[in-house]
């Protein structure tokens, strides 16, 4: 029995759905026929042994590359279909990004960091600056506004990398193991930072993690292993035992 | 721990001595106490007594360590109950959770008897499904203490069973993707 | 556009140390080249013969003002390579800047752009500095320039930044950054497409002035063309020996290599091999011209001795021009050398981490200088050879033409060259001092 058969068309009242998707790198299969449905508002973990395509599916979902098969739609639209340019004013308004570490921009302060997007956009300076400052203060890194980058500790740079995803007012925030180079109480503030906004402002996360405590923030989770997506619930059971027998 | 589910599971695979179970018993679980004689046999008997198990006949020698014991339809039918339980999440239900992970690597290899119903026990999916509910309580637990105006006590008790309950998805995360191993030397024992 | 000038601006302001160094060249190469292009528009716009009382009356004949103009125009090509050099300084950080931006949904048009006014904002203040360094000299000697000469130095003052800039475009108008280079750190290769861009751009140019300035009857401009040609063959053929070279030795030594100073050259080379070509092209085309020009100064000043009471004007004239010539060539040298210091220089720089972890792993010192070294040296001897044999072609060829002693002195300039190229990396040793420190070995 083809579990591929059974997949449903991409669900009403999901922001960005993606079916099938296959992205291989070199020999390697990262991901084989993935499917996922983010809805709007919904903070959705997704779990998965390390080397299972995690990263992979984000960036894919993002539009941050693009996957040799499958389609993920934002919307109405088909982000394979849309143009690099396109793809990038995405990132910058209505996507947000989130990664382990590594972001920012090390020549920048973190106000100019967060400011960044709405630079980029074309706002001009004072503007700019002052929302990106509104934001430093609600993640509780007013005190790091002139500070780079290499001077910050973990914890503070992944809050003005926070601030940086959601100072555009994004629909959607793509956070790629927010706490792993942080340690448990930094990590709390991180997560807990990022659910309230996106609840307060109604983003939709999706936070790949390996870490059950940090999966236990989102509303919902999803595991993935051997490059497709299983829901972690009972569902998956019934599946599963139906497989073995076919 | 559930010793007479774990002693109907070590019956599963035929009958058997009470003398060999109680071996057999400290053998699979030497993290636990050794098990007394005379648990053991109060456990056997109150098996017998409740129609799980059966005394298949004594040996010239008599005396108790020398009764093999045998499980009945009945007493399989419990295990298998017993064995696709999920254990409510709290801290310290790892035993529990190992046993009846290795009771059902047991009865897995079994051979279907004549009888029984098609249903084997898999203990993944076992797994897996203990980690959903593992996962619904942390996720209950996060709530609680992130809601606004929490208490330092209540953040405190939170975080014990939090922490606890992620050492034991850790353990079943891995046990899971061990699987295969562990039923091979389980088998060989 | 103007919220793109706004960023690279910020961008600047925030840079670290090596940005600073990068801009300080890349200004002191502008200047240069605005030196040098507004020298050949001042001559170049003095009409007629005139009485000039420097160089001996060298600059008194247009024809001769023609030959000084064109070693000037020549002179920007070393200056061109210079700034090539220049350009690679900071280049992986610039490229994972880009990568970042990219993530935070910069388009690429957009970040090309950046980049393209980031690398190319220097020349501006260092054209203003040139103009500024040429006033004083001017005043110095109270001379006014030719009213015609004025328009010529608007232009320079204005065509110098936008030169600058239109190569930065065009140099990057295929990069395509992938937002995740952050996360794998891939490093763009540019390969052999610059270095042959580079050398035909220099042929044209060259062309493009001979053409223009020396006279215009087909037969007396065979001769410089056919030495141009013959020139650039040469230097091609050394730049392509340079690379082959890098690329054999890289990986018959990996192999074979018995000391371990040989062995981490011999990878580096293996691993890019056609860097070492772009690191020395400048230098090679220098060379060629430095040896057969020696040659030709040789056979000149020994026929000119010959016919000493029969030339027109005095020998200070055709010293003077000679002596002038050959003080382009060694500027062109100077400059060429200054090159392949700041290459070898950010060559040490990009690699720090990986040189302080060797370091903390036990490697000597000596060895990691020493391997330095040997990675400027082993490509470069096959290549210098080719470049000295070419030039000499070019001197033997003019001694036959004109009949002249064959001296084995110009075969001398290749082994100084090497020499003071070996010189100029070891400049960049202290460089490796402070790069192997264990504080590099942070992950920030």
């Amino acid at each position: 029995m083809n579990a591929r058969d059974e997949e449903p068309a991409p669900g009403a009242g999901a922001l960005i759905s993606a079916r099938g998707l296959r992205k291989s790198y070199g020999k390697a299969e990262a991901l084989r026929g993935a499917s996922l449905d983010l809805h709007e508002g919904e903070i959705l973990a997704v779990t998965g042994p390390s080397g299972s395509g995690k990263s992979t599916l984000l960036h894919c979902l993002s539009g941050i590359t693009r996957p040799d098969d499958g389609v993920v739609t934002y919307g109405k639209e088909s982000l394979g279909l849309l143009p690099e340019q396109r793809l990038g004013e995405l990132r910058r308004s209505e996507f947000g990004v989130v990664f382990q570490f590594g972001q920012l921009i090390p020549e920048l302060t973190a106000l100019d960091n967060v400011a960044l997007p709405l630079l980029l956009a074309g706002t001009r300076r004072g503007p700019a600056h002052r929302e990106a400052g509104e934001w430093l203060e609600r993640f509780g890194a007013r005190g790091q506004a002139g500070v780079r980058p290499g001077e910050m500790s973990g914890g503070q740079s992944q809050r003005v990398a926070l601030a940086r995803a959601l100072v555009t007012g994004p629909r959607a925030v793509f956070a790629d193991e927010p706490t792993g180079a942080l340690d448990s109480l930094a990590g709390e503030q991180v997560m807990t930072a990022l659910v309230h906004t996106a609840r307060e402002t109604g983003t939709a996360v999706l936070l790949i993690t390996h870490d059950a405590q940090t999966a236990a923030y989102a509303d919902r989770e999803v595991w993935l292993r051997d490059g497709a997506v299983h829901s972690a619930s009972a569902g998956v059971l019934a599946r599963e035992a139906v497989r073995h027998e076919g | 721990m559930s010793t007479r589910h774990v002693l109907l599971g070590l019956l599963a695979a035929g009958p058997c001595h009470g003398y060999d179970l109680k071996r057999q018993y400290d053998a699979r679980f030497p993290q636990a106490r050794p098990l007394a004689y005379g648990q053991v046999y109060t456990t056997l008997q109150r098996l017998v007594r409740d129609g799980l198990a059966a005394v298949d006949g004594t040996d010239s020698d008599g005396g108790p360590e020398r009764t093999l014991y045998r499980s009945t339809a009945e007493g399989a039918h419990e295990l298998d109950r017993w064995a696709g339980e999920i254990t409510a999440p709290a801290p310290f239900v790892t035993n529990e959770i190992f046993a009846k992970v290795v009771v059902s690597i047991l009865v897995a290899a079994v051979p279907v008897q004549p009888g029984q119903d098609g249903q084997k026990p898999d203990a993944a999916a076992h797994l897996r499904a203990q980690r959903a509910a593992h996962m619904e309580r942390m996720r209950e637990l996060t709530a609680l203490k992130t809601a606004p105006g929490a208490d330092l006590s209540t953040v405190l008790s939170a975080d014990y069973a939090l922490v606890h309950l992620d050492a034991d998805v850790r353990w079943m995360t891995t046990t899971a993707a061990r699987i295969d191993t562990l039923t091979a030397e389980v088998n060989g024992t | 556009m103007k919220a793109d000038i706004r960023i690279a601006w910020i961008l600047a302001r925030g840079s670290e140390r090596r940005e600073w160094y990068r801009i300080l060249l890349t200004a002191l190469g502008a200047l240069a080249a605005t030196d040098f292009a507004l020298a050949a528009v001042a001559i170049a716009a003095v009409p007629g013969q005139v009485s000039i009382p420097y160089g001996h009356g060298l600059l008194d004949q247009p024809g001769q003002r023609a030959g000084v103009v064109l070693t000037l125009v020549l002179l920007l090509l070393p200056v061109v390579g210079f700034l090539g050099q220049c350009a690679r300084v900071g280049a992986v950080h610039r490229h994972r800047r880009m990568a970042a931006m990219r993530l935070t949904g910069a388009t690429p048009a957009q970040v090309r752009r950046i980049a393209a006014v980031e690398s190319a904002f220097p020349s501006l203040p260092g054209a203003v500095a040139g103009v500024a360094v040429f006033a004083v000299v001017l005043a110095s000697t109270g001379h006014t320039p030719y009213p015609a000469a004025w328009a010529g130095f608007a232009a320079v003052v204005l065509a110098v930044p936008v030169a600058a800039a239109l190569v930065s475009v065009f140099a990057l108008r295929h990069v395509v950054v992938s937002p995740l280079d952050q996360v794998r750190r891939t490093v763009p290769d540019p390969g052999r497409r610059t270095l042959f861009g580079f050398l035909l751009g220099s042929v044209l140019v060259s062309a493009a002035a001979m053409l223009v300035t020396l006279p215009a009857d087909v037969r007396s401009a065979a001769f410089p063309l056919l030495v141009l040609a013959l020139v650039f063959a040469t230097g091609a053929g050394a730049i392509w020996a340079a690379g082959a070279s890098a690329a054999l030795l890289g990986r018959r030594l990996t192999l074979r290599a018995r000391r371990p100073a040989v062995l981490i050259a011999a990878g580096r080379l293996a691993h890019d091999p056609w860097a070492a070509a772009r690191t020395h092209a400048a230098l090679l085309l220098v060379t060629v011209v430095g040896v057969g020009f020696v040659g030709v100064r040789a056979v000149l000043l020994a026929d000119l001795r010959a016919k000493k009471d029969v030339l027109p004007t005095d020998m200070g004239f055709y010293t003077t021009g000679i002596g002038l010539a050959g003080s382009a060539v060694l500027i062109a040298l100077a400059i060429s050398l200054c090159g392949l210091a700041v290459g070898t220089a950010e060559s040490l720089t990009t690699r720090r981490r990986g040189l302080a972890a060797q370091a903390a792993a036990g490697v000597p010192h000596g060895v990691l200088a020493r391997a330095a070294l040997l990675e400027t040296a082993l490509p470069l001897a096959p290549a210098l050879l080719l470049a000295g044999v070419g030039g000499t072609v070019v001197y033997l060829a003019y001694a036959a033409i004109v009949g002249g002693p064959v001296s084995l002195l110009p075969l001398l300039l290749p082994v100084g060259v090497y020499a003071a190229c070996l010189l100029a990396a070891a400049t960049s040793l202290p460089l490796l001092r402070r790069a192997v420190h264990p504080s590099e070995l942070r992950f920030t």
